[in-house]
């Protein structure tokens, strides 16, 4: 009776190619995304002298997303709103610092919309955020060339060959949030759209969640809640 | 047990379809016909360029209506799939435009506790 069974599903599994067909939308999407968050540990810091605010390391964020269409008007997805500062140089006590600081707001969206016309679609977007901001600095400690110069030392050859070594450490926050906002997507052929969306988040960042090395550290003040954000992208449906 | 098996294998191979020929028609082959029954996004990612070089070819044939029907399906297709909001979702797209409304008429409305 067992093997009837596998028999069965074995002669059925052609048929399920039919099935294949109706399977939802799958589309990807690029973009950028713009807001405007109030930064004061970087940008009213007495002590280190961060890279200057532009619009391009506080204001945009890079912006990349996947949505399954899982019902006739809805989609969930991820979508991710990621802005970058790089400052090199950066003056600190032993050494000249590279930096490296990304706020990351990872979206988890829920869109529910409805064409207004063939090639127009109003979209309706609510989702939790999971944020994360990272701080990188490249630094020269010099205790680490010691070491690494007596650590090669034990292997004979010329003595003290390092003369600068260099470390990479990061410190990292996560906070949750969440996301409103409305859209308008004009389809310029049946797979690629244009997506405009507009709306607000509100992030519950708090400076004293910071960790680096598990250890608890208080980070850069910053004001990212309330926020107006705006985004423009490109879609393409896979299927 | 292996009398099903032979059973199913010798069917298998009496009713199996013939091997696909070439269709004489650039626009009967299976491709255009798949665009036509399910839409241009039935069509598999690794098929696209084929997919495209199928319709000039079948425009060039004497297809051009054919063709722009095709589109013109799939954009009804979309449409009449999502023209209304079906379910819950018009009750989430509410709540949506509640909490933005919500949120932006307080930007506007709202008075600063400082300002007093």
């Amino acid at each position: 009776m067992k093997s009837q069974i596998y028999v069965l599903i074995i002669s059925l599994l052609p048929l399920c190619n039919d099935i294949a067909h109706g399977q939802p939308k799958l589309s990807i999407d690029m973009g950028v995304g713009f807001y405007e968050p109030t930064l004061t540990g970087f940008d009213q810091n007495e002590t280190v002298q961060f890279p200057p605010k532009s619009i391009l390391n506080k204001n945009l964020m890079f912006n990349w997303g996947i949505y399954y269409e899982f019902f006739n008007n809805a989609r969930i997805g991820y979508n991710s709103f990621t802005s970058y500062a790089i400052g090199k140089s950066i003056t600190l006590i032993n050494s000249e610092a590279v930096f490296r600081r990304s706020l990351s707001y990872r979206i988890f969206p829920i869109e529910t919309f409805f064409r207004w016309k063939p090639n127009v679609e109003l979209n309706f977007t609510l989702a939790p955020i999971w944020g994360r901001g990272r701080i990188e600095l490249d630094t020269t400690p010099g205790d680490k060339t010691d070491d690494w110069n007596y650590f090669i030392n034990s292997f004979g050859g010329s003595p003290d060959p390092v003369s600068d070594m260099g470390a990479t450490d990061v410190m990292i926050t996560d906070w949750f949030g969440y996301s409103s906002m409305l859209g308008f997507r004009y389809y310029i052929n049946s797979r690629i759209g244009v997506d405009v969306k507009g709306g607000f988040m509100n992030n519950s960042y708090k400076e004293e969640n910071w960790r680096i090395q598990r250890q608890k550290v208080t980070g850069p003040k910053m004001k990212v809640d309330d926020l107006p954000i705006f985004s423009l992208k490109i879609i393409y449906g896979i299927r | 047990m292996r009398s099903l098996f032979l059973i199913i294998l010798f069917f298998n191979i009496i009713i199996a379809q013939s091997p696909k020929k070439s269709a004489d028609s650039p626009c009967d082959d299976p491709l255009i016909r798949l665009a036509e029954l399910e839409g241009i996004k039935a069509v598999p990612l690794k098929d696209l360029i084929r997919l495209k070089k199928l319709m000039k070819a079948c425009e060039r044939a004497g297809g051009k209506d054919q063709i722009s029907k095709l589109y013109e399906n799939d954009w009804n297709r979309d449409y009449k799939k999502a023209r209304r909001m079906a379910s819950w979702t018009s009750t989430h797209a509410m709540c949506v435009f509640v909490s933005f409304g919500y949120y932006f008429v307080g930007k506007v409305l709202a008075t600063n506790p400082d300002s007093d």
